[in-house]
């Protein structure tokens, strides 16, 4: 009995750490991974086309016909000739334009890819940014050290007319899928057929090509423009990310996209593929420099994609992909970011490594929207609907010792759910800080007055005051064992609920939850969103009832519901968030066009947020961090502001001659100067 | 009524005396189990005895006592060591005794500094050193081996309990429940266990939350079945048994022929098996734990304590102490199966030599 236990248990660890990894190697759980997460629940779109598809060029032609308001095909003499032609300003580039070509860096993944496809089911995981997120040509690029300034990428022009809340583009004609056939506006018009087709099962994709945009218009092979359904002042780089699909090499795409093209890898823009051979299931992925790639030239572009190959092993455990990397297998380390025992224990500035030289470690403060780690209190829960019980978990929680003890004083708490954007949502707003008095004062207003014999309040009604704390992410349970310590100073009692990722979402989009402490990451955007988080018709069903007694979605047609019943499942509003005067903020928020009038709101919307008190600020890193072998080169200042991970914009190289000099000196016994660096230009004040 | 050993049973337990190594380890568990059952006195951050301005405290059991009843200026459970650091120097007021351990296993021993693990030290007496959240190591086994003892009691009662009665049935009545009980049980012990456990666990904590009694229910629901296959046989053996045949003819009940007549005949086997389903209990608990499927943080559990020390290599003393640990209860328990195995091994009392 005990040996057939003992041998279960190791196969079962081994299943596990295959099975059990995080998908991602970024700290928080991506915004974009929920939402895709709903798509996946309520995919339903590709099936019903299963049966009568008649194949891609007569589907694709029936859908121009049929859908000829949103594709409308004009010719070139229809080109507006007024046209305000741009390239967008003329910015510093930010690689270094002499980094050398060649070499191959090693890196690794927790989990092997689940797909080769960029879209669809599993495709979310770690590996897409090196074969979409930071590779593929977008069709602008938003520079990043400026952000909201456009600089060519597939468009090597471009005329936005604001009016019409349509933007002109001209793709480069010397713009080359990876097997050497031009990108043309075939390929636009495919890309869009594909996205709102729903045969990637992802209805967000669906959604998002169906209402961010109003029409594509097409003149000619290189020409085409864009029309958005409403005005943002983000209007000039809203599309710089757009990336495109090769409808050359999807010939056979239909209802079955997702099988069938699992494991295929398609031609790309972008300087990097992966070859069929390279891909060694289970063991490595590697990416080679696409031969000749059309952009190495090319302003902003050169200098950056240099080492000929990535290769990606599997090791499932970051502790032994340390260890690897000290044994010189890997050359960028980037998780000591997130695990500060790895940067000041496992690989302090004293290891022989490091004060040798032949390691160096990087601090680099970046300036991007931080992930908003924080405890999400369901507003929406008995106890939890009392304000002052919220004031007083706001002044219960230490988050200020997460910061300063558990992170080493490297991180900060965040004062607004919106830090980090280029502008300060809110000039002055800070932090409640941790204070036992102050909340015991609150939780007494809220009836919790007497004390318990295991030092928990508990008011007339003998309800105690305990609430249980939820989160998926099973890496911060010695921050929440934090919080429950300290809160009972404060006389609140937190319960620990660490659950595996799919049912812990469930939860959160099932407001089942009392308190999450969770973060959305965010990407880099010119203004933070309130909407999805904060709207009342996101918190509960019948949050507006219009005058024929159905929901509406815009408040300005419906009526409050003073007491609102049936929470809303499916959205990001973990919260329960519901205050009409902030959704009507909201709303103006939502449709202004003019950035200064949105900061002006947002400082009214954050004064609400924080009276509300529904939110507790966590911690945030202004930082990313890494050591990487002396051979992998940075230009001057690392990476650009923008850059969450070390990788992300790829303006390293690695130096040959300096590796085999780093590899025979350090089997002499040869040292160098250590190299312990800080690229602070970025820093906030 | 006079309590008298059956001579039979009384000679088994002197053999089991005589099996020196048997013997010596379970004395040594005996006394650490006996020590677990009194931590509180031993290991902990609340003082044995505080005489505070003429009044006398024992806070080390009931409700936590507010530091302003020492004319602190809080009002969560008294820092006792600070309070004692305090009365040193006034020591007109009182005075403090407290614990050898002075630490509970989740208190951040070291406020106001940075998380990471301190090796082991006497002066500070953190004997086995901290652990990555500061807390004391040696009240984290200590609380665990409780944990898991409490674990592994619950569990040896409920599955023996259940494969017992289930076991014993199957073999004393036979015929289509035998057959067919012992179809359902052969698929049911081809579930994979810590796989079903772990799937099983992850509903639950969405369930409004782990704690002992679930993990207890979903372990013991896969881990029954072994016991039934040695029940069901040694029954069999024993129904064919003259005595059997006689209670019958006097007119005994099935029940009371099973648990009264048959059962105390077979107990030699559960015996035998006790103390291997503990090391089994603990290893299962240990491993769930490991993974992260156990009992919800900051609970103390050796397991936790295992995957801490697993990724703080650095901090060596945390593993040890941890592997220390298990290793040093899993060999007692071994030690003592083996002797009761011996002592109670049937070859030695039959007449079939």
């Amino acid at each position: 009995m005990k040996t057939t236990k003992i041998a279960l248990l190791a196969a079962l660890s081994t299943a596990f750490a295959l099975a059990g990894c995080g998908k991602k190697e970024t700290p928080p759980p991506a915004a974009g991974a929920s939402t895709s997460g709903t798509a996946e629940a309520s995919a339903t779109a590709g099936d019903t086309a299963k049966s009568a598809y008649p194949g891609l060029e007569a589907d694709l032609a029936a859908t121009l016909k049929h859908e000829s308001n949103f594709y409308v095909i004009k010719t070139a003499a229809d080109i507006p000739t007024n046209l305000a032609w741009t390239s967008g300003p003329d910015l510093p580039e930010f690689a270094d334009p002499n980094a050398k070509k060649g070499g191959t860096l090693n890196f690794y993944l927790q989990d092997f890819p689940r797909t080769m496809r960029t879209i669809g089911p599993d495709s979310s995981g770690g590996m897409r940014q090196y074969l979409l997120d930071y590779i593929v040509m977008g069709l602008v690029l938003e520079h990043p050290n400026y952000p909201g300034q456009a600089v060519p990428g597939l468009a090597k022009e471009w005329a936005p007319v604001r009016e019409e809340r349509t933007m002109y583009f001209r793709l480069d004609e010397r713009a080359r899928w990876s097997d050497g056939a031009p990108v043309t506006t075939d390929d636009v018009i495919f890309s869009f057929y594909f996205h709102r087709s729903g045969f990637h099962k992802l209805n967000w994709y669906t959604d998002f090509y169906s209402k961010t945009w109003e029409k594509v218009t097409v003149f000619d092979k290189y020409t085409f423009a864009l029309t958005l359904a409403e005005l943002r002042p983000d209007f000039d780089t809203r599309v710089a990310g757009m990336t495109f699909y090769p409808k050359h090499a999807m010939a056979d795409l239909g209802p079955d996209f997702v099988e069938k093209y699992q494991w295929r890898v398609l031609p790309t823009t972008g300087a990097y593929t992966v070859r069929e051979e390279d891909i060694d299931k289970g063991q490595s992925v590697t990416l080679t420099r696409v031969k000749d790639w059309w952009a190495r030239d090319l302003k902003y572009y050169r200098g950056r994609y240099n080492p000929d190959r990535y290769r990606f092993r599997i090791i499932r455990d970051h502790d032994k992909a340390l260890e690897a990397f000290m044994r010189g297998d890997i050359d960028i380390f980037q998780q000591m970011t997130a695990v500060p025992k790895y940067w000041y224990d496992t690989l302090p500035n004293n290891h022989p490594l490091v004060a040798d030289g032949y390691v160096h470690k990087a601090t680099f403060y970046n300036r991007i929207p931080r992930p908003d780690w924080g405890l999400y209190i369901n507003t929406a829960k008995h106890l939890l609907d009392n304000k002052d019980v919220r004031w007083g978990i706001q002044y219960a929680s230490n988050f200020d010792m997460v910061a300063s003890q558990f992170y080493r004083g490297d991180a900060m708490q965040m004062n607004t759910r919106n830090d980090g954007y280029s502008w300060r949502v809110h000039p002055t707003m800070m932090a409640r800080k941790f204070d036992p008095v102050k909340a015991r004062e609150y939780f007494a207003k809220a009836g919790f007055t007497k004390q318990g014999p295991d030092g928990v309040l508990t008011n007339d009604q003998g309800e105690r005051l305990s609430f249980t704390i939820t989160t998926y992410r099973p890496d911060i349970r010695d921050i929440m064992t934090i919080l429950k310590t300290e809160a009972i100073k404060a006389g609140l009692e937190f319960n620990i609920e660490v659950l595996d990722q799919s049912t812990g979402w469930k939860k959160f989009q099932q407001k089942q939850h009392e308190i999450g402490l969770l973060a959305f990451s965010r990407s880099p955007e010119l203004f933070p969103r309130y909407w999805e988080d904060g709207h009342g018709s996101n918190a509960y069903e019948d949050a507006y009832i219009g005058p024929d007694g159905k929901f509406v979605e815009k408040f300005s047609d419906g009526t409050p519901n003073p007491k609102p019943t049936r929470v809303r499942p499916n959205t990001n509003n973990y919260t329960s968030t519901f205050i009409p005067e902030f959704d009507r903020l909201i709303e103006h928020y939502d449709r202004s066009a003019s950035l200064d009038e949105m900061k002006a709101l947002a400082v009214k919307m954050e004064e609400i947020l924080y009276e509300e008190a529904a939110w507790v600020p966590g911690w945030a890193q202004p930082y990313f961090r890494c050591a990487y072998w002396r051979w992998v080169r940075w230009p001057e200042g690392m990476n650009p502001m923008l850059a969450r991970y070390a990788d992300e914009f790829f303006v390293h190289w690695i130096d040959e001659d300096m590796e085999k000099e780093t590899r025979s000196a350090k089997n002499k016994g040869q040292t160098f100067p250590p190299g312990i660096h800080v690229f602070d230009q970025y820093k906030e004040p | 009524m006079k309590f008298s050993l059956n001579p039979i049973t009384a000679k088994k337990l002197r053999r089991f005396r005589q099996i020196r190594r048997g013997f010596v380890s379970f004395t040594i568990l005996a006394v650490l189990i006996g020590l677990s059952l009194i931590a509180e006195v031993l290991v902990n951050s609340r003082a044995l005895i505080v005489r505070f301005e003429g009044k006398w405290y024992f806070p080390t059991y009931g409700a936590i006592i507010p530091g302003r009843t020492f004319g602190l200026d809080y009002d969560y459970a008294t820092n006792f060591r600070e309070l004692q650091a305090r009365l040193e120097k006034e020591p007109e007021r009182g005075w403090v005794l407290m614990p050898p351990v002075p630490y509970d296993p989740i208190e951040n021993c070291y406020p106001g500094e940075f998380f990471r693990p301190r090796a082991p030290s006497f002066a500070e007496r953190h004997f086995l050193g901290t652990d990555q959240l500061n807390r004391d190591v040696l009240a984290r086994v200590v609380y665990g081996f409780r944990n898991a003892l409490i674990f592994a009691g619950c569990y040896i009662v409920l599955t023996y309990l259940i494969g017992v009665s289930l076991g014993c049935s199957m073999g004393y009545f036979g015929g289509r429940l035998d057959l067919f009980g012992q179809r359902l049980i052969e698929i049911w012990s081809q579930v994979p266990f810590f796989f079903v456990v772990i799937i099983v666990a992850s509903i639950v904590s969405g369930l409004g939350g782990m704690n002992l009694g679930w993990l207890l229910g979903v372990v013991v629901l896969f881990s029954w079945t072994s016991i039934t296959w040695y029940m069901r046989s040694v029954t069999y053996k024993e129904k064919a048994r003259d005595y059997v045949h006689a209670a019958e003819v006097i007119g005994a009940g099935n029940t009371r022929i099973i648990f009264s007549h048959v059962l105390p005949n077979v107990i030699s086997t559960l015996v035998t098996f006790a103390p291997f389903s503990v090391a089994a209990a603990i290893s299962a608990l240990t491993a769930l734990d490991f993974l992260g499927y156990g009992l919800p943080p900051p609970t103390p559990s050796w397991g936790e304590l295992l995957r801490q020390g697993t990724s703080n290599l650095s901090a060596p003393w945390i593993v040890a102490s941890a592997f220390g640990a298990l290793m040093l209860v899993l060999v007692l328990v071994t030690f003592i199966g083996e002797a009761v195995r011996e002592a109670f091994d049937p070859k030695k009392f039959t007449i079939y030599r």
